[in-house]
C-alpha cells in the first residue's frame, strides 16, 4: 500500500483515539448515573433555599397580627380561602436577618458556583411592607368579569373612590362590623354635664355653638368626640385653644363629656338654598363614609348634618391646604374647589340631623 | 445583569406570553441555508465523480472546494445563536440521541472529514507538484499535506481514484443525511403546525440542491468572467437541466403540502392563512415568484438549446434568483413557523435586529466569510484544469 | 450507516486494499455505535442507583402531580409574582414559569377573547413589568361567560422538551418532575420550540433555558410549590399521587379532570377542572 495512504490511516486512527479519550475525560462523573443527565444536578437543584416560608414562621414574632388574621374572613380554610401572610407581604426569605441572605444571581455567577440557580432578587431585608395603596387589595377584590361570584368584589368607583383601603379596613381582619359599634356611650353623662361648663363658653351649654366658626357638639357620635379630644391632647390635631382645654382631661373625663354631648339633641342651622342644591350634587363622594344625608353609619366618623357651615368650610379648607391631615380627607379635599366647599358646607348645614 | 434583553415581538390575537420572546432568530434562517448550499454543490461534484457525467468535469473540483468552504461556516450561526457557546461541546460529550440536534456535531464533523479527504485525493497530484515548486511558508504547507510522500505513479493515482470514488459514494447519503436532518429538525416538532410535516426533510433536501446548484452557477460564471476564461456551454446546459429537474419536484411537493394543509381544514387553518397573508407575505411572494421565474427561464434555455452569452446570462440570473428564492423559503419556514403561535389563536411579528450578535449585520458577515475562504482556497488549490480555459497563474 | 457500506461495496469489486479500508470504517462505525449507546452506563436505571443526596427525601417514594381548578381562580396573579420571586425568573412580562390566562365570551361570541400578562393593556394596568395585574377592560361589556386559567409546565409523562434536548441538560426524574440543569444547558432553545404549551422560557441574562420545576427545592423539603402556597382560593392543588389522601389524589378523584392538548401524546401531569373547549 502506498506510503501516503498508510500515513493517512494512522492520522485518522490517532484522531479517533484522541477524540474518544477526550470525551471520556471531560464527561462529568455523575453523568448516566440515573439516566441521560448529570446525576449531581438533582441534589443541586433541590438544595436551593425556599423564600416563601409560610404562616408559622411569621407567627413566631407577629402574634398579634396573626391572631387578628386567624379569626378573619381572610382565613376560612373551610371555604377554601387562605390568604396567608406572604400573599400580601411577599416572600419572607431570611427576614429579619440581614446576614445569610442567599447570594444574588450575579453574585453566584461571580463566585463561579457549579450549579448557579436563579436566586431571587432580594428586596431590602428586614422589612416586608405590603403596599398601602389600593393595589394590594384590588388584585383580588376589584369587581371583574371572570372572578367567581363567591369572591367578595367591589366596584371601586362606587365603593371608596381612590381612598386607600386601609383607611377603613384592617387588612389583617378586613371585615368592618358596624353592628358591634354601638353609639351607646360608655361615659357618665351627668359627670360630663358638670365638666361641660368649661366648654360652654364656645360650644354653648347644650353643645350648640355660639359662633358658626366653632362646631356644634350636640348629637355628635361619642366615639368621634373622644377621638377628637384625644387628637387635640396628643397634638395630632393641632389647635391652640383645644390643646389647652384637652390637656387637663383624663380618658374618663373625655368619655363623660362625649356621653353628655352625644346625648343632646342637635339643631339645624340652615343655609343659602341655591348653595344647598349645588352642594347636594357634589356630596356623592362624601356619602360613602358620612352617609347620604350627612349622618354617618359608623360612629368613628363624624355626622355632618346640622353642623355649622362656617366650621365645615374652614375644616375642608384646612384639609385641603394641609393645616389638618387625614389619610382620606386630605386627598378628598384636594379634589374640591372653593365653591364646592362652600356649597357642601351649606348642604350639610341645612341637612336634617335627627 | 449579563447579556441583553431580547426585544419582545409584537403580536395579534392570543399568544403564550413566553412566545413573545422569539427563540430562533435570523441566524437560524442562514444556518439551513448555508447547509443547503453545501449539499447542492456537493451533489454536482458527485454527478461527475460517481455518476460519471463528464460534462460536469469542468466544475467538479471547484464544486468540492465550494462545498468545503461553506461547510466550515455551517456551525458558525449556531454558535452565534447559542446562549452558552462555550458549552457547545456538551452536545458532543453526551449526545442525547433522541434529539435530532445532538447528531449535528457528528454528522457535520463526519461530513467535513469526508469533504477534506475527498479534496485531498482529488488534488493530491497538484499538491505534490506544488510542494516541489513553491517555497517558504506556502511550500511548507504543501509539503505537510503530501504526508511526506510524493508518489504520483500511475498505480498510486489509481488507488487514489478508487478512494475518492468510495468517499464520493459515501458522500451522497451523507450530504442527503446532513440536509435531510435539518428538515427533520423542523418537521419532527409536533408543537408547531407550520413545521410539523413528514415532507419537511424532502423539501429541505431538494430545495438545498437547487440553491446549491444556483450558487455554483453564479460562482462559475462570475469566476470565469474574472479569469477571462471561456464558459463550458455543455456544462451549463447540464446544470440547467439538473436544476430544472430538482426545482420542478420541489415546487410540486411544496405546492402539494400547502394544498393538503388547506384541504384538510384542521383547527387553526384560519391562522395559517393569516400567516401567509400577513407576516410572511413578502417572503412567500419572493419564494414562489422567483421559483416560477427561474423555472420559466430554465425551460426557455433548455428548449432553445441556448448557448454562449444568452445561456451564461440566463443561468447567472437563474442562479441568483434561486439563491434568493430558497433564502426566502428558509425565512418562511424558520421565522414563519415561529410567527404562527402555538395557541393557533394569534400571530407574532418578528423584526430582526440590525446590530448585535443575532442581527442582520452578523448574518451578512457570516455569509460573506465562505466566499472569502473559497477565494483563498482556490488560490491555494487551483481547481481549474488547464484545458478548461486560458490558465491564469496564481 | 449500513446503506453507506453496502452502496460502497456495490460500486466496484474491490481490491484487498479497499476491503481493509472499509473494514476500518466499519470498525469505526461499530465503535461509534457502542460509544453512542453506552450500554454499560445505561445498565444502571434510576431505580437501582442510590437516590440523589437530598436530606430526608427519597425520589422513589413519590409521584407528584398538579391540579388546577379554574372555577376557583380569581385572577389575582399572586402565583405569578410568587413564582418569579421564589425562582428569580426574569422580571418582565415576557418570561414566565407560570402565568394566568383570561377567557371571555361576550354575548354572541363564537370564540373566546383571550389575554394574559404579555398583553399591553395588562402591562399598562400594572404600571410595570415587575408586578402583574389584569386590567378591567370588560367591566362594562356584555360578558356572557368569563374565567381565568392558570398555566404552568405540565411535567408531561412523555415530555417533548426532554426528547429534543441535545445534551441531556433537561430530564425527567423518577418522581415525575421535569428539571433543567442550568449548568449544563447550552442555550439552543430547541426545547422552547418543542414544548406545545409554551411553558419554557429563555433567560437571556444566564444564556440558558428556564422552566417550572414545581419548586423542586421546596417539595423535596415537604413544602408546597410557591404558587400553591400563595394561592388564596385553592385554585392550585399539588401533591403526591402515591398517597390516596393527598390533595391532588382527592382533586383528581372528585373532579372530571382533563389535560391540555391530549392529542400531542405528551400525557401531561397537570390536571384541569372547569375549563372550556377553547382552552389549550
Amino acid at each position: 500500500m502506498p506510503k501516503h495512504i498508510m500515513r493517512l490511516m494512522v492520522l485518522v486512527a490517532a484522531a479517533a483515539v484522541a477524540g474518544f479519550s477526550a470525551k471520556t475525560y471531560f464527561t462529568d462523573k455523575s453523568y448516566y448515573r440515573y439516566g441521560h443527565y448529570r446525576g449531581d444536578s438533582v441534589a443541586e437543584i433541590a438544595s436551593d433555599t425556599p423564600r416563601f416560608r409560610g404562616n408559622a414562621y411569621c407567627k413566631s414574632c407577629h402574634e398579634k397580627q396573626y391572631a387578628a388574621w386567624a379569626g378573619s374572613p381572610h382565613n376560612k380554610p373551610s371555604e377554601g380561602r387562605h390568604v396567608q401572610c406572604e400573599v400580601c407581604h411577599g416572600p419572607v426569605g431570611l427576614h429579619p436577618a440581614r446576614e445569610g441572605v442567599p447570594p444574588s444571581f450575579d453574585e453566584r455567577l461571580a463566585l463561579g458556583a457549579k450549579h448557579v440557580s436563579f436566586g431571587a432578587q432580594d428586596g431590602p431585608p428586614g422589612k416586608l411592607p405590603a403596599r398601602k395603596d389600593q393595589t394590594e387589595c384590588i388584585q383580588c377584590h376589584e369587581a371583574m368579569p371572570g372572578r367567581p361570584a363567591a369572591q367578595r368584589q367591589v366596584e371601586l368607583a362606587a365603593h371608596a373612590g381612590t381612598a386607600p383601603c386601609v383607611s377603613c379596613h384592617d387588612p389583617h381582619a378586613p371585615k368592618i362590623s358596624f353592628s358591634g359599634m354601638t353609639d351607646k356611650p360608655k361615659g357618665n353623662a351627668a359627670a360630663g354635664k358638670v365638666l361641660s361648663a368649661n366648654c360652654a363658653a364656645c360650644h354653648g351649654p347644650a353643645g350648640a355653638s355660639t359662633n358658626p366658626a366653632w362646631p356644634n357638639l350636640a348629637g355628635q357620635h361619642a366615639a368621634y368626640l373622644i377621638t377628637a379630644l384625644q387628637a387635640f391632647k396628643s397634638g395630632a390635631r393641632p389647635n391652640e385653644m383645644m390643646a389647652g382645654m384637652a390637656a387637663g382631661l383624663s380618658d374618663a373625663d373625655m368619655e363623660n363629656l362625649a356621653a353628655y354631648f352625644s346625648g343632646r339633641s342637635c339643631k339645624v342651622s340652615g343655609a343659602d338654598k341655591a348653595k344647598v342644591s349645588l352642594g347636594k350634587k357634589r356630596s356623592a363622594s362624601c356619602a360613602l363614609c358620612h352617609g347620604p344625608a350627612g349622618v354617618s353609619p359608623n360612629p368613628a366618623w363624624p355626622d355632618l348634618a346640622g353642623q355649622n357651615d362656617a366650621y365645615l368650610g374652614a375644616t375642608l379648607k384646612s384639609f385641603k391646604d394641609g393645616g389638618r391631615s387625614h389619610p382620606v380627607m386630605s386627598s378628598v379635599a384636594k379634589t374640591l374647589s372653593d365653591a364646592d366647599i362652600d356649597n357642601l358646607a351649606a348642604f350639610y348645614a341645612s341637612a336634617n340631623c335627627k | 445583569m449579563i447579556g441583553t434583553m431580547a426585544q419582545a415581538a409584537p403580536y395579534v390575537g392570543y399568544v403564550y406570553p413566553n412566545e413573545t420572546d422569539i427563540p430562533w432568530s435570523v441566524l437560524i434562517v442562514i444556518y439551513p441555508y448555508i447547509t443547503g448550499l453545501v449539499a447542492g454543490a456537493f451533489i454536482v461534484s458527485s454527478l461527475y465523480h460517481v455518476f460519471g457525467m463528464e460534462r460536469f468535469r469542468t466544475v467538479a473540483r471547484f464544486a468540492l472546494l465550494t462545498a468545503v468552504s461553506f461547510m466550515f461556516f455551517v456551525p458558525v450561526p449556531l454558535l452565534f445563536h447559542l446562549g452558552k457557546p462555550q458549552r457547545a461541546f456538551n452536545a458532543v460529550l453526551t449526545p442525547h440521541w433522541t434529539s435530532a440536534m445532538s447528531a449535528f456535531s457528528y454528522v457535520a464533523g463526519f461530513y467535513i472529514c469526508l469533504l477534506l479527504l475527498e479534496i485531498w485525493f482529488a488534488f493530491r497530484a497538484d499538491i505534490v507538484s506544488l510542494s516541489k515548486t513553491k517555497g517558504g511558508l506556502l511550500g511548507r504547507a504543501y509539503r505537510i499535506l503530501t504526508l511526506g510522500s510524493d508518489d504520483v505513479s500511475g498505480n498510486a493515482l489509481a488507488i487514489d481514484h478508487k478512494f475518492a470514488f468510495a468517499l464520493a459514494v459515501i458522500g451522497i447519503p451523507a450530504a442527503g443525511g446532513l440536509h435531510g436532518y435539518v428538515g427533520f429538525l423542523f418537521g419532527s416538532l409536533k408543537s408547531r403546525e407550520w413545521w410539523s410535516s413528514d415532507l419537511m426533510p424532502i423539501i429541505f433536501l431538494l430545495s438545498a440542491v437547487v440553491s446549491g446548484i444556483g450558487l455554483l452557477v453564479v460562482l462559475y460564471v462570475a469566476y470565469s468572467k474574472f479569469r477571462k476564461a471561456a464558459l463550458d456551454d455543455a456544462c451549463l446546459q447540464g446544470l440547467a437541466k439538473t436544476m430544472w429537474a430538482f426545482l420542478t419536484v420541489v415546487l410540486l411537493i411544496e405546492g402539494l403540502e400547502l394544498l393538503e394543509m388547506f384541504y384538510k381544514q384542521l383547527e387553526g387553518i384560519e391562522m395559517v392563512q393569516r400567516l401567509i397573508e400577513g407576516p410572511i407575505r413578502y417572503g412567500m411572494f419572493l419564494q414562489w415568484g422567483l421559483s416560477l421565474m427561474v423555472l420559466a427561464t430554465l425551460s426557455y434555455l433548455i428548449l432553445t438549446h441556448a448557448r454562449g452569452r444568452i445561456l451564461a446570462t440566463g443561468m447567472f440570473a437563474a442562479g441568483i434568483g434561486m439563491m434568493l428564492g430558497v433564502l426566502a423559503m428558509r425565512w418562511n419556514v424558520v421565522i414563519g413557523g415561529q410567527e404562527l403561535s402555538k395557541t393557533m389563536k394569534g400571530l407574532l411579528i418578528y423584526y430582526p435586529e440590525i446590530l448585535g450578535h443575532e442581527g442582520l449585520l452578523a448574518v451578512l458577515f457570516i455569509f460573506l466569510c465562505p466566499f472569502i475562504v473559497l477565494w483563498l482556497v482556490t488560490r491555494f488549490l487551483p481547481p481549474w484544469e488547464p484545458e478548461a480555459g486560458k490558465e491564469v497563474s496564481s | 450507516m449500513e446503506s453507506d457500506t453496502s452502496e460502497a461495496k456495490k460500486a466496484e469489486p474491490g481490491s484487498a486494499l479497499r476491503r481493509n479500508f472499509l473494514r476500518a470504517i466499519g470498525a469505526g462505525v461499530a465503535c461509534a455505535g457502542v460509544w453512542m449507546n453506552d450500554p454499560l452506563r445505561a445498565a444502571t436505571p434510576a431505580e437501582e442507583a442510590a437516590p440523589p443526596d437530598i436530606p430526608g427525601y427519597d425520589w422513589r417514594k413519590h409521584k407528584w402531580a398538579f391540579g388546577v381548578d379554574a372555577t376557583r381562580c380569581i385572577g389575582c396573579l399572586r402565583c405569578v409574582e410568587a413564582c418569579k420571586a421564589e425562582n428569580g425568573v426574569t422580571q418582565d412580562a415576557h418570561h414566565f414559569r407560570t402565568w394566568v390566562e383570561r377567557y371571555v365570551y361576550l354575548e354572541g361570541d363564537e370564540h373566546a377573547r383571550v389575554d394574559s400578562q404579555s398583553d399591553p393593556g395588562n402591562i399598562a394596568a400594572s404600571g410595570s413589568q415587575q408586578a402583574f395585574r389584569f386590567d378591567n377592560r370588560y367591566a362594562s361589556a356584555p360578558v356572557e361567560k368569563a374565567f381565568f386559567v392558570p398555566k404552568l409546565c405540565n411535567h408531561c409523562t412523555h415530555p417533548a422538551c426532554v426528547q429534543v434536548c441535545p445534551t441531556g441538560a433537561t430530564y425527567q426524574t423518577p418522581d415525575g418532575v421535569v428539571l433543567i440543569d442550568h449548568s449544563y444547558c447550552i442555550g439552543c432553545q430547541y426545547c422552547v420550540q418543542a414544548c406545545p404549551y409554551g411553558a419554557r422560557e429563555f433567560n437571556h441574562a444566564m444564556g440558558v433555558t428556564d422552566k417550572c420545576t414545581w419548586c423542586y427545592h421546596r417539595i423535596t423539603k415537604g413544602l408546597q410549590p410557591a404558587c400553591v402556597e400563595v394561592c388564596p382560593v385553592e385554585a392550585r392543588v399539588f401533591g403526591d399521587r402515591n398517597d390516596p389522601d393527598s390533595p391532588i389524589s382527592r382533586f383528581i378523584r372528585n373532579n372530571r379532570v382533563s389535560v391540555l392538548k391530549p392529542q400531542t401524546g405528551n400525557a401531561p401531569n397537570v390536571f384541569y377542572a372547569g375549563i372550556d373547549k377553547e382552552v389549550s
